[in-house]
């Protein structure tokens, strides 16, 4: 696993996601500002989505200011901003198709990793076909049913993501712990070991010299 | 320059930790560059893979230029599928362990540098299954196709539930030992200063006594 976070350098290229399948699940690494792109085909559908920052760096100094995350509509207007947070959900309703844009910001420059997950849910509804079709209501009911399901899927992404980060931070607390422990206990022998050492140096000489 | 194109930018990208993830994305690829895509892929289920780049000017054939090179490597490291030098392919194989599966692509280096557009399908679990062909084998209609489909997502979210279920239980495990841990190592540690204390002051005293100053 950690070899996949070590591979940074550099400059990050964007990543477009072409909207085939309405899922797209994948782990960024930031070092200043990376957006991610999803083409919404019809309006209403709903967008909804998390994230969870995996990376170390944000626990080991606990004043992070931690990410920048903010959703842009094809319009351009901004419909969601979240300042400093480590992971978050989300979920809207498009207010029109076209190329909405997730993007990220990291104020510090050490990269951190993000794992992210974006559903486009679509129900077929009147509205999107042509005059002679007809929408089966069955084919409704199992529209929604599968976005019912994809609303657990999403949020089973969403806690596995916090799972693996907890699990880091458990994992490096056992670390820490045990060698802080013996870092210190060397550190008190060696302090112990060179204040015997300095004591016998200054009695060392006769004691008729009136060095103390 | 020939450093950055020596320095191997590697954006890796996770994909999905779900088996039963799906994604079809672009991304762009600089040439002398490379970009690694790695997806958590569960033993014995079916993963497919296309690739292709994505032709700039819909009018004119595709340029010579634009091709690149392509592998995918198991969690181990062994190589399953590679290829040099072109502008589209797939690869399918069924996943024999747990773990990241990484495929990583990259163009060479042209002197003016060339982006280009790759378009990568890579589907595992439920999603790698070839839809149409079920459905022309067993006529089914639509809707029956539709409601299997459910019915196989309800069975990767379950998957998914014993999953996380076991891996709260090997976190639970963890912090006791961590806990148990701690507990014996203060008492340790107690136990090392009061010795160290006693040594100093033994060693002190036979030394004064030596030297004849107590």
């Amino acid at each position: 696993m950690e070899r996949k976070w070590r591979k940074i350098s550099g400059l990050i290229g964007l990543l477009l996601l072409n909207f085939m399948n309405n899922v797209s699940s994948l782990s960024l690494t930031i070092t200043k500002v990376e957006c991610v792109y999803e083409i919404v085909r019809f309006e209403g559908d709903i967008v909804s989505g998390n994230f969870v920052v995996v990376d170390h760096h944000i626990f080991w100094s606990s004043d992070h200011p931690g990410i920048d995350f903010s959703i842009t509509s094809p319009g351009g207007d901004i419909l969601h901003n979240l300042k400093g947070t480590s992971g978050d959900k989300f979920s809207f309703k498009a207010p029109r198709s076209g190329l909405y844009q997730f993007c990220f910001h990291n104020p510090l420059s050490t990269p951190e990793t993000i794992a992210l997950y974006i559903h486009i849910g679509h129900i077929p509804n009147e509205h999107n076909l042509a005059k002679n079709e007809h929408v089966d209501p069955i084919n409704v009911k199992i529209a929604e049913l599968r976005e019912a399901l994809e609303a657990v899927t999403t949020e089973q992404k969403y806690l596995k993501a916090r799972d693996a980060v907890h699990r880091r931070t458990n994992e490096s607390t056992k670390k820490r712990v045990i060698g802080y422990t013996v870092g210190e206990y060397i550190l008190l022998t060696i302090a112990s070991v060179l204040q015997v050492v300095y004591i016998r140096r200054l009695f060392s000489k006769s004691v008729g010299y009136n060095r103390i | 320059m020939i450093l950055r194109s020596v320095i191997m930018v590697v954006v890796v990208v996770v994909v999905g930790i779900l088996s039963s993830a799906s994604q079809a994305l672009r991304f762009e690829l600089q040439s002398g560059h490379t970009k690694c895509i790695s997806e958590d892929i569960k033993s014995n289920s079916m993963t497919v893979g296309k690739y292709h780049v994505v032709n700039p000017n819909e009018a004119y054939p595709l340029p010579d230029s634009l091709k690149f090179a392509v592998r995918v490597t198991s969690p181990q490291g062994n190589s399953l599928h590679t290829a040099e030098k072109v502008e589209t392919g797939q690869f399918a194989f069924t996943a024999a362990e747990d773990g990241d599966y990484m495929a990583c692509f990259w163009a060479e280096d042209h002197s003016p540098q060339i982006i280009m557009t790759v378009d990568f399908d890579w589907r595992s679990g439920v999603q790698a299954m070839d839809w149409s062909n079920v459905a022309k084998k067993g006529q089914v209609d639509v809707m029956e196709l539709e409601l299997k489909k459910l019915y196989d997502t309800v069975t990767s979210i379950h998957e998914e539930m014993f999953y996380l279920r076991e891996r709260e239980e090997e976190m639970q495990a963890l912090n006791q030992a961590t806990t148990s841990k701690m507990f014996w190592l203060s008492f340790l540690s107690l136990f090392l200063c009061l010795s160290v204390a006693g040594i100093q002051f033994w060693h002190l005293k036979t030394f004064f006594e030596k030297k004849k100053l107590i």
